[in-house]
């Protein structure tokens, strides 16, 4: 069955997470993707690791490998005038342009939305950049750190006992998946409007608003009370917290009154449960300090899976805190055939996270591994775009592809 | 001017608490008819949850959180205990081309709407369920809260200080992040149903959905068999790359501690070399502890002792300003009110405020996309609950002004 993005073709020129993540979730739902690369050094997530056997190898990086299935990919300069050219022909036989081109560097090499129209008019291009193609931190540098503290989450976590410590990043690049993922919504959206009688658009996607527009209640605290949420732990409800088994750790999630009064009962109705800066949700969360020392002893002879179980049992929504070894090893994941195995040509063949969804007509597939540096050039270049051997190979010798 | 994307989409929205409204809420931004239903005899959870204007809870109906995600919507009050509101239900699903829940696995199928029934009344239409588990496996039928599927996902097993144990990621974020992923998956069915007229269920599972995102730690085990080392905000390709302590506020809010830090990267050495000279310390860059980035790492809490001294005695606005004017990223660490305040949303209009009855104008956080063909906009506030019911009732689903009344003083419209 095809994919149900199937007749899209689409030009990405994108480093690291956000735009590549945007056209994977494209890619695996069966849209054509062509991904440029620098001439050379190519991607910079291939410099990322984790490498199979920790060696650095730009065909080998985990990120890079993940980010980039069901593409093809070349090399093209295009801050070079010829390969901007060829970035054009490339365009006009395209439905969407997908890029995370900075500003400035948009600005110096000529990408603009109105440029690229000239080639296809009814291109759609989406750019996602930091902080917007407007505003006063238009030009900012920014890492993926930089976005995310900047959208507002840093200062949601960190250890409450230790000021001292700083606000602390949730792990990977998530500004960049958030950007991907927002901006992925939005350029189906557009292509959605065109196939119903719309024309060609620019969709600019920024990395901070996108952050900041996942805040949970956080933001509103203060517009509505004039409070910061901050990573003091300060907590509305409780117990919503991890804590030590035996075993490994467990959050503790007990957010409606009956599942509290059912942790009660899985704890064998202890009498402290019973007093009164412990009666609801609201005075717990107060008193989180007190309830914390008097359910550690007792989490703490519990191994994860059982307690786990036993929550769950009643209907008390407990999780583990997963490894990475329990999600490979986790029953319910192998029996939904969540992960993927996918062969690259040099890497080997590993285990990758599988499809986001499920869909019951035009499933998600991997249809091909991450390309390999420059692997679809003559694919495309010669067979695509008609351009003569003579012309390939000067275009070589100038370091265009 | 062009419509947005999704204008003469219908949603039927059972939605609740936050994966699927915070779906429902792109599908809203893109333009399409959001119709909410809910029920006064079980609100939805996020209309009970702070916060409050003035912090004082006296109305399912002012929840900054429940505004928060339901802005552009309608709410259609409905009792399922009387079979006159399970028909309009019905009715609405009838002209719905989207329907979308959230609940556990088997719960709308329970409800008597899951898919096969849905498809026999309306054959073309899209539907989603956005459940922690997935509708398979031996834990779907499992309770997933938000808070909880960070640590499920994975996610706070790599997130920590080094040494220190796992921790979260300080909101739900396998929610938002369900939401999105759910709005991209509705639409691409829609574009699919576009092109060949078919419609299709879509299963999702929150949990899966969020380990998408930790594809780096996920395969440091299967590639290498290990797991990944807690590492705090440091990086293996780039440093400094951390949260430095600023000047603190002069004045605290109300009680509360308000520590200000500030984002700070190079991801190179000629990056450093322009933190070093913006210090007003050039001679670091070529300090054999920091010259490249290997010696960075090895002396890495000299680098950052170094970096926070200058850091501590300035405003986080004032190094932002002077880091970025020397091409060294940087960023606040913004909290609500820096956000609120940033020159940077503001300009570019990303804040929403629109009148709602009962907490007026507030300020929202808006749509983080612009197109240029298809203007996005948020045109009202979230409903207040059944605010739209009899605009629905009779507008939509064909009930007469008298069956509305009759069906309103049975409680089926409660």
């Amino acid at each position: 069955m095809a994919g149900a993005l199937s007749s899209l073709k689409i030009v990405e020129v994108g480093e690291m997470v956000s735009a590549p993540y945007c056209s994977k979730l494209l890619a695996d739902m069966g849209a054509e993707v062509v991904k440029i690369e620098r001439p050379g050094a190519g991607d910079r997530a291939r410099t990322r690791g984790p490498f199979p056997g920790d060696v650095a190898h730009p065909e080998k990086s985990g990120l890079f490998l993940y980010l980039n299935t069901n593409k093809r990919g070349v090399t093209l300069d295009v801050t070079q005038p010829e390969g901007f050219e060829i970035l054009e022909k490339l365009v006009a036989d395209a439905d969407i342009l997908i890029h995370n081109v900075t500003p400035p560097e948009m600005d110096r090499v000529g990408l603009s939305y109105e440029r690229m129209r000239r080639a296809n008019p009814k291109l759609i291009m989406t750019s996602i950049v930091p902080f917007g193609l407007t505003g006063p931190y238009r030009n900012y540098r920014a890492e993926d750190l930089t976005t995310w503290c900047a959208g507002g989450v840093c200062v949601l976590n960190g250890a409450p006992q230790f000021p001292q410590l700083p606000p602390l990043k949730t792990a990977g690049q998530q500004a960049g998946y958030q950007g991907g993922a927002h901006g992925a919504t939005a350029t189906i959206a557009a292509a959605f409007a065109q196939l119903r009688g719309g024309t060609g658009q620019h969709v600019e996607v920024s990395l901070q608003e996108s952050v900041a527009s996942m805040l949970e209640m956080t933001f509103e605290y203060w517009p509505y009370m004039k409070m910061l949420s901050t990573r003091w732990g300060q907590k509305p409800l409780a117990p919503v917290a991890p804590m030590q088994c035996k075993d490994g750790y467990i959050f503790l999630c007990c957010i409606e009154e009956h599942q509290w009064r059912n942790f009660v009962e899985i704890m064998g109705n202890p009498e402290w449960a019973e007093e009164e800066i412990f009666k609801d949700r609201l005075v717990r969360a107060v008193n989180w300090d007190a309830l914390k020392v008097l359910l550690e002893p007792w989490v703490a002879q519990q191994t994860v899976q059982d307690l786990y179980k036993k929550a769950q049992a009643r209907r008390v929504p407990f999780a583990p805190v997963s490894t990475m070894g329990d999600l490979i090893n986790s029953e319910h994941l192998k029996a939904r055939g969540f992960f993927a195995e996918i062969a690259q040509p040099v890497a080997g063949t590993h285990t990758y996270p599988g499809a986001p969804l499920k869909y019951a007509r035009t499933p998600w597939a991997i249809r091909r591994p991450a390309p390999t540096l420059g692997q679809h050039n003559a694919e495309v270049f010669k067979t695509q775009l008609g351009l003569s051997p003579a012309r390939l190979d000067e275009l070589k010798r100038k370091g265009v592809i | 001017m062009a419509k947005p994307p999704l204008s003469d989409i219908r949603v039927c929205d059972f939605t609740w608490v936050w994966a699927g409204p915070y779906c429902t809420l792109q599908l809203a931004h893109l333009g399409a008819e959001v119709i909410r239903i809910e029920t006064k005899t079980r609100p939805c959870v996020t209309r009970m949850l702070p916060p409050w204007p003035d912090g004082v809870f006296d109305s399912i109906n002012k929840s900054g959180y429940f505004n928060q995600y339901n802005q552009g919507k309608k709410s259609l009050s409905l009792n399922f205990k009387h079979p006159e509101a399970r028909e309009a239900a019905w009715r609405l699903i009838k002209q719905s081309d989207v329907v979308i829940n959230n609940f556990a696995a088997g719960v709308i199928d329970k409800m008597g709407f899951g898919y096969e029934a849905v498809k026999k009344v309306n054959p073309n239409v899209v539907m989603i369920t956005l459940s922690g588990y997935g509708d398979t496996g031996p834990e779907s039928h499992y309770v997933s809260y938000g808070p909880a599927q960070v640590p499920l996902s994975g996610l706070s097993a790599l997130t920590g200080y080094r040494g220190f144990p796992p921790m979260h990621a300080g909101f739900s974020y396998a929610d938002p992040n369900a939401g999105v992923h759910g709005a991209f998956a509705v639409i691409s069915a829609l574009f699919h149903r576009a092109k060949t007229g078919e419609g299709q269920y879509i299963d999702m599972s929150q949990w899966e959905c969020a380990i998408d995102l930790l594809a780096e730690g996920l395969l440091e085990y299967t590639m290498n068999g290990r797991e990944p080392e807690r590492n705090g905000n440091r990086d293996p390709q780039m440093a400094p790359h951390g949260n430095f302590k600023c000047l603190d506020l002069p004045e605290k809010i109300l009680d509360q501690i308000v520590d200000q830090w500030v984002s700070i990267v190079c991801a190179d050495d000629a990056e450093w070399a322009r933190l070093a000279r913006a210090m007003g310390k050039p001679e670091l860059a070529s300090d054999s502890r920091f010259a490249t980035l290997a010696a960075r790492k090895l002396n890495e809490d000299a680098l950052e002792a170094i970096v926070t001294q200058w850091t501590a005695t300035r405003k986080v606005a004032d190094v932002v300003t002077a880091l970025q004017a020397a091409g060294v990223a940087a960023g606040a660490c913004a909290d609500a009110k820096y956000l609120s305040e940033d020159p940077q949303l503001n300009e570019r209009g990303y804040f929403v405020y629109r009148e709602h009855p009962l907490v007026g104008k507030r300020q929202h956080c808006g749509i983080p996309w612009r197109m240029s063909g298809t203007p996005c906009e948020i045109k009202t506030a979230a409903p207040v609950l059944g605010q739209h019911t009899d605009e629905v009732m009779t507008g939509l689903l064909d009930y007469s002004a008298a069956e509305v009344e009759a069906m309103r003083t049975k409680g089926a419209l409660d």
